[in-house]
């Protein structure tokens, strides 16, 4: 039941992934990439990461992709008459993407890596794991010192885009 | 369940499609939507093995990933509509120099 709920919002997920590569249109590759970051934040649930399914949707689907989408619209960039640089430049870079794609399955799947999830009520005693409780002991006790840089590092992102798109 | 190589095989291949958009594409805005698509594989794989090893961890990590990557959004649309208003063109093989 998982497998298949798994291998539809997989072929979802890598299906818009592509979406966003080769859509002619920004505002056609900012759509497929709405779709890929809430097929993601079903793959988080899936993954019992609860608070960072909320998370991914409220902060990525909500705040940056309208902020893509104004943009978008805000500048209405034309259409491009061919998605790529130069022929060569894409047939090389398609050729590696391939390669490598092809190598990691051959990593994840062929390899000997244990590869089933061990279950989730073997968690140790504490609060169950992705939920906000875990969380927050995990962000507020060991990485105070991270969160707090973090913070910083909004701030200073929200005003260098102040003083970056102010009028001259 | 699906086995562990399952997703970190689509956080791969996801990460793949967005550096192959970053190397192709060459509107500056797709080539962000791009970033953002490697990013979220990034976060993917985290979680995964967040979820493989049953620690919180990986999570954290994801959250900050998430905060810069909002955050790099921000600069980088700020500085998109700053070359838009300096009426450049909006393409980066045009964009190679870091003059003001």
């Amino acid at each position: 039941m998982l497998t298949i709920f798994f291998a539809v919002v997989a072929a979802l997920s890598a299906t818009s992934g592509i979406g966003v590569v080769v859509s002619r249109r920004p505002l056609y590759a900012a759509l497929s990439l709405v779709l890929n970051m809430l097929s993601l934040a079903l793959l988080f649930l899936l993954l019992s990461a609860q608070f960072l399914a909320a998370a991914q949707v409220i902060v990525y689907a909500g705040a940056v992709m309208v902020l893509f989408v104004f943009v978008i619209t805000l500048l209405n960039p034309a259409r491009e008459d061919s998605p790529s640089r130069e022929p060569i430049q894409g047939g090389v870079a398609i050729f590696l993407g391939a390669s490598f794609t092809l190598l990691a399955s051959i990593a994840f799947l062929a390899g000997k890596a244990p590869g089933r999830f061990p279950d989730d009520a073997a968690a140790t005693g504490g609060a169950a794991l992705g939920s906000i409780q875990a969380i927050g002991q995990a962000l507020f006790n060991d990485f105070a010192y991270p969160f707090e840089v973090t913070s910083l590092v909004l701030v200073v992102a929200a005003v260098g885009a102040v003083y970056l798109s102010r009028g001259r | 369940m699906p086995p562990l190589g399952a997703f970190l095989l689509l956080s791969a291949f996801l990460f793949v499609t967005g550096a192959v958009g970053v190397l192709i594409r060459r509107n500056p805005l797709v080539v962000f939507m791009c970033v953002e698509l490697m990013l979220n594989a990034g976060n993917l794989a985290l979680v995964t093995f967040s979820r493989f090893h049953q620690s919180s961890e990986g999570q954290v990590f994801a959250l900050v990933v998430i905060a810069v990557a909002a955050s790099e959004v921000v600069v980088g649309l700020a500085l998109m509509v700053a070359i838009y208003k300096s009426g450049r063109p909006m393409d980066i093989d045009d964009l190679s120099e870091m003059r003001g």
